[in-house]
């Protein structure tokens, strides 16, 4: 059996969701009619929703993550393909990507926060801003969250973009996240009581101020970019190509997708709110397990911490469900015209890599408050230390699990 | 020749509005037109409208402070020139259960720019409900006639699609010193359980839902329950907050709220307490009360969340919801 990374060297990987034999066929013409059904369905309720009282954020949510699945699709914004196409093909373009839209969040959020917050020395925290608490409960999840993307093949917001590209595993892995969720709610209130409550919440900004926290932030990206890039291959020959096809159908350079990622992790928190994913999908698990009667009573001090909120829905429609909606379609409107979407009918090794992968992610970002968008992602933008944490722990997970992995040959 | 006055009038307001020697609030700026339909006085009045408010938003002894609920609000754009004030923290103590006290008040107010000469402008999110409250802190520090609330708050300032701003505005500091606060606008336990037992002949105004008030739920839908008994304080009557707002976010007229509090027989006759569950949606109605209809009108921040949790009191608990035993 094929493996959900194997086959994804780069630039253009053939698709490990299409295993031979499995593969359901999608034409060349209907798809780019869906894709521009799904553009205009998009653009029609973000129109509808402006005209509703109170829809504007509502509406600049499915807006902005419709636009981050465009992006995600594009240019394979997916943290562990990355992190092993380093690991195992020495390749490190991802992972400077990645690096890329860090530093450029960085500087979008430093110039927001300093105008919302003049003074940052207080005791205060930038509303919003996914600022987390720093303990053992937050390695312990990072390195959950890393094993889970290694298993399951990638992180949550990989899965939801590859949803939308038809992948076989993704939507076991997101009702693993879910069951995950679940799990991590039942564990919480131990781990608040033996940790978490008494956990640190730093802040860069506030030990610093905003210059140096940004110069130390820039420059502990850098120092992770040297090693990276000297191992850069060697330069592909310049080809002429079509812009469109450039756009829309040619897989983009993984930094460039890193630069849009962070112009769009500084427009939305200006705006909405910080990136995340999982608030939505953590929310209706709580729903979910709550009138089932699986959660503790009371989640202690979990409301009061900042990261991907996990309260109760009283609405229908979120800002947050509404941006992974927008996410999924506009990832399956690229991945139609760019000839990437290749549905396939899972494997058992796919179901159950996927679910065992998701329980694993969503513990993760339920104890992490957030996933390697949320907490990762939006924390180093912010400079959170916690953001910092989790990226450290998450990727050794990954690591040691991809290792393992390899070494008893349930990974490749 | 009337026309003619009028015509001058318009001009010498004009010209002496700029030069800053017009308190800010002043109706003579405005030409007689709107005048008429805008009768209240701004000194007298304590609502300013959203036209009137967006005419003077560069008056120099204007303060103009946003008290919402929701953090991130304020950031994302508020009225130009408004200062941000977080509830949670600035206007209480954080430690002990009280209103921000003297030290803390007077540095927030010298933050703010605020004095007895400045007209102070509050308003928020949720129809001015934290906003009204920040209004009844000012107040117990003296700062009452020239506080007004933004009639239709946040919600109405954004449905007419004034503009919004997202920089910080820079205020000059001032001197203020607060004093140790008057407990003329403010209700006590001891008080409120001397109207439940009818020892002191006042009225006690429940602002809650009707759900809350019957003892149906203890807190409204997604709130924690902070009380262990369900129900309200004997003799008081339930008037939810809401019934004094039009679906604008306006308060109602003098009339209307005049009205609408009589046929629960609240008329201004007798001292009233308002109350709610934590002493914040009451401030609404306090100031409604109080600051728009003048009746001698205090606040129970205590609330329900002080009263169902106090041990031996009278509680009328119409719904007959039984604590605990399942």
């Amino acid at each position: 059996m094929r493996t959900a990374p194997s086959g994804e060297a780069l630039p253009l990987p053939p698709r490990s969701v299409s295993a031979p034999g499995r593969a359901l066929p999608v034409r060349a013409a209907i798809a780019a009619t869906t894709a521009a059904a799904i553009a205009a369905g998009l653009a029609a309720a973000a129109w509808h929703l402006t005209g509703e009282p109170g829809g504007t954020r509502l509406a600049l949510s499915l807006v902005f993550g419709a636009l981050f699945g465009f992006v995600l699709q594009r240019s394979r914004f997916c943290f562990y393909c990355q992190w092993r196409d380093f690991l195992v093909a020495g390749d490190p373009r991802g992972m400077l990507g990645i690096l890329a839209a860090l530093a450029a969040g960085a500087a979008g959020y430093a110039v927001v926060l300093g105008a919302w917050m003049p003074d940052p020395s207080g005791t205060r925290l930038p509303p919003d801003a996914h600022i987390g608490p720093v303990g053992p409960a937050l390695a312990l999840a990072g390195l959950a969250f890393g094993a889970g993307m290694a298993v399951s093949g990638s992180c949550i917001s990989a899965h939801l973009y590859r949803l939308g590209e038809g992948s076989p595993t993704a939507p076991f892995a997101l009702v693993g996240t879910g069951l995950g969720f679940v799990l991590g709610f039942v564990s919480w209130n131990p781990l608040y009581l033996a940790s978490l409550s008494e956990a640190p919440v730093p802040w860069l900004p506030r030990l610093l101020g905003y210059g140096p926290s940004l110069a130390l932030s820039l420059a502990l990206l850098a120092a992770l970019a040297w090693p990276l890039l000297r191992r850069l291959p060697a330069p592909e020959a310049p080809g002429r190509r079509d812009p469109l096809h450039a756009v829309f159908v040619a897989r983009w350079p993984v930094w460039l997708g890193g630069l849009a990622v962070g112009a769009l992790g500084t427009l939305a928190y200006l705006r909405v709110g910080p990136l995340g994913v999982t608030a939505e999908i953590g929310g209706r698990s709580r729903q979910a397990a709550g009138a089932l009667g699986l959660l503790p009573d009371r989640l202690e001090g979990l409301d009061t911490f900042r990261g991907c909120a996990t309260a109760v829905r009283d609405a229908l429609l979120t800002p947050n469900g509404l941006f992974v909606g927008g996410l999924v379609l506009a990832a399956l409107a690229a991945a139609l015209v760019a000839g990437h979407f290749r549905p396939a009918l899972p494997t058992r090794g796919q179901v159950v890599r996927g679910l065992t992968g998701g329980v694993l992610l969503g513990w993760g970002a339920m104890t992490g408050l957030g996933c390697s968008v949320g907490t990762l992602l939006s924390g180093i933008m912010a400079g959170a230390v916690s953001g910092w944490v989790f990226g450290a722990t998450m990727f050794a997970g990954a690591a040691a699990t991809l290792w393992l992995g390899r070494r008893t040959g349930l990974l490749s | 020749m009337l026309r003619k006055s009028v015509f001058l009038l318009t001009i010498t307001a004009g010209v002496l509005a700029p030069t800053g020697l017009f308190a800010a609030p002043d109706p003579a700026a405005k030409p007689l037109k709107e005048k008429a339909a805008e009768p209240k006085a701004v000194q007298d009045s304590p609502l300013v409208s959203t036209e009137w408010l967006e005419k003077n938003l560069d008056a120099k002894t204007l303060r103009i402070v946003e008290v919402s609920v929701e953090p991130g609000v304020f950031e994302r754009g508020h009225i130009p020139g408004a200062q941000n004030v977080v509830w949670h923290t600035d206007l209480v103590e954080t430690v002990s259960r009280d209103i921000a006290g003297p030290e803390k008040f007077t540095a927030l107010a010298r933050r703010l720019g605020l004095d007895r000469d400045t007209t102070v402008v509050l308003y928020g999110d949720n129809n001015n409900w934290f906003a009204a409250w920040g209004a009844w802190v000012l107040a117990q520090y003296g700062l009452v006639d020239n506080v007004k609330l933004l009639d239709g708050g946040r919600k109405k300032w954004e449905a007419e699609k004034r503009p919004l701003d997202t920089r910080n505005a820079e205020v000059a500091p001032s001197t203020f010193t607060a004093q140790a606060p008057s407990g003329k606008l403010r209700a006590r336990f001891a008080d409120v359980l001397a109207v439940a037992k009818r020892e002191r002949d006042e009225q006690i105004l429940d602002i809650r839902s009707p759900d809350e008030f019957s003892g149906k739920v203890i807190a409204p839908a997604g709130i924690q329950e902070l009380a262990i008994r369900a129900g309200h304080i004997p003799g008081s009557v339930n008037i939810p907050w809401a019934k004094a707002v039009n679906p604008d976010g306006t308060l109602k007229s003098k009339e209307e709220l005049k009205a609408l509090y009589a046929a629960a027989g609240i008329d201004g006759t007798k001292p009233i307490i308002t109350s709610c569950r934590i002493g914040e949606r009451s401030s609404h109605s306090w100031f409604v009360l109080n600051r728009v209809l003048g009746y001698d009108a205090r606040n129970y921040d205590g609330s329900w969340t002080e009263y169902g949790n106090a041990v031996g009191v009278p509680v009328v608990n119409l719904a007959g919801t039984v604590w605990g035993g399942r």
